[in-house]
């Protein structure tokens, strides 16, 4: 294991640092912070650290899981474009069992639709160059940590002249639904544990807006245990010194500015849609992505007709309380009955970043924690 | 393990190791190769998997080089 990793894993600096935010809570007063990215989710369920924290601590789950967030409607166009003759529709393997409203993509292949799991963006483009009397989609999805991937995907398939190369975007930004969040009447948060990779990519900077328009701490913080511990202590001193400011916990890697090359190549290949669908949270304005007029022709939905239409997500799915943060997975009437991650109802239970599958697999026998 | 479509052992998602493409993390990886002509570093990762990936966002990169790795994208440098 590589040095980098086993520093912020040290069980004894971890009991200190829990030591230390346990003496600086104040006693009767309960803290709500909300971890953004599903990164965190995950490493928050798999190593216990809410066990660490003392129980008037909550960490609440938020929209920060690029899966969850994806709506039936774009599951079921992505399907329709997997079905035209010639297509190679490829997309990341947790994708595949997204439930549409009509079954999965996996069902869609079970169906014949010649659907295959990629690792990158990259690996689409080789399918296409390998293939090139057939039309290869890739299902593009994530937030501005994978963004940049797909833009220098499509960089290079213009350079290379590759024309059967096609993406369906479904790339969404992070700062309009943590607006959409804080503007929310039925969610009170104390502060915010900042997405880390996200912020390699935009830097520290854009998040100002939640100390200046909201008043709230925002602490970005990397994936390890110790990481996501020192941000949770950082937030409770702003608050306990009655500060609100953008900290940046992870400064090895983020670097505040973010990463010029890679907001360039953003900017050059994608547009803002004036509007896109996050599941159980309706439509949010310009918080989707689109290629842009120079990307035009790699546009899959420009070339091939999709239904488009707006689906309900389930009644018994609660995923869009999960993720604003307003109950816990094991709250929804259907957590780990009828929704499991062998037989999804909802997307939260699909990545391992979903809330519901990071605690159904890791935290679902911690869950009687009294709240002081 | 299984093949990645350019023939490199990739991990399959997992839950215990969470997606190494759809969630909003990147993985650390060492530059073992450069492939100037095609503008990609070959990485290996903790546990030995190795996978081509794009440099094009932090060169210069020389073997040896730690980089975050995300879809197949290094997007920063790993302290």
């Amino acid at each position: 294991m590589m040095r980098y990793v086993d520093e912020f894993r040290d069980a004894e600096l971890g009991r200190a640092l829990a030591g230390e935010i346990l003496a600086g809570v104040e006693p009767g007063r309960h803290y709500k912070l909300m971890e953004v990215c599903g990164g965190h989710t995950h490493s928050i369920y798999k190593y216990g650290i809410d066990d660490l924290l003392p129980g008037n601590v909550e960490l609440v789950h938020g929209p920060g899981c690029p899966v969850c967030v994806i709506p039936m409607g774009r599951v079921d166009d992505g399907i329709a474009i997997a079905h035209q003759p010639g297509v190679i529709f490829t997309c990341f393997g947790d994708m595949l069992r997204i439930p549409g409203s009509n079954g999965s993509l996996q069902d869609a292949k079970a169906q014949g639709a010649d659907i295959r799991m990629v690792y990158s963006p990259l690996d689409a483009l080789r399918i296409a160059k390998a293939n090139p009397d057939r039309d290869v989609v890739f299902f593009a999805i994530g937030f501005e940590t994978t963004a940049p991937s797909t833009a220098l995907t499509l960089k290079r398939a213009k350079a290379e002249g590759v024309t059967n190369f096609l993406v369906m975007s479904n790339h969404v930004t992070i700062v309009p639904p943590l607006r959409a969040l804080l503007d929310s009447p039925d969610l009170r948060l104390d502060g915010f544990i900042g997405p880390g990779h996200v912020s390699t990519v935009v830097g520290a900077r854009p998040f100002e807006f939640i100390p200046a328009d909201y008043g709230k701490p925002i602490v970005v913080a990397g994936f390890e245990p110790l990481d996501v511990l020192q941000a949770v202590h950082m937030i409770l001193r702003q608050l306990a010194e009655g500060r609100c400011e953008v900290e940046n916990q992870y400064t090895r890697v983020v670097p505040y500015e973010g990463n010029r090359r890679a907001l360039e190549v953003l900017a050059e290949v994608f547009a803002l849609r004036p509007h896109f669908e996050w599941r159980g949270m309706g439509f949010i304005s310009q918080s989707g992505l689109k290629l842009s007029d120079a990307y035009a022709d790699f546009d899959a939905e420009l070339k091939y007709a999709v239904p488009g239409v707006r689906v309900a997500d389930p009644k018994a799915c609660q995923c869009g309380e999960v993720l604003k943060g307003v109950i816990k997975p094991w709250e929804c009437k259907v957590f780990g009955t009828a929704c499991t991650p062998e037989r999804p109802i909802g997307t939260c239970m699909v990545s391992s970043e979903g809330a519901c599958a990071a605690y159904y697999n890791f935290g679902r026998f911690a869950r009687e924690r009294e709240v002081v | 393990m299984s093949e990645g479509a350019d023939g490199v052992r990739v991990a399959e998602c997992d839950t215990q190791h969470g997606c190494i493409t759809c969630g909003d993390e990147a993985l650390p990886m060492r530059v073992r190769r450069i492939d100037e002509d095609r503008g990609l570093a070959l990485c290996e990762d903790a546990e030995g998997r190795r996978s081509s990936v794009e440099i094009a966002l932090v060169e210069p990169v020389a073997p040896g080089d730690e980089l975050l790795v995300h879809a197949g994208t290094a997007i920063g440098r790993a302290a």
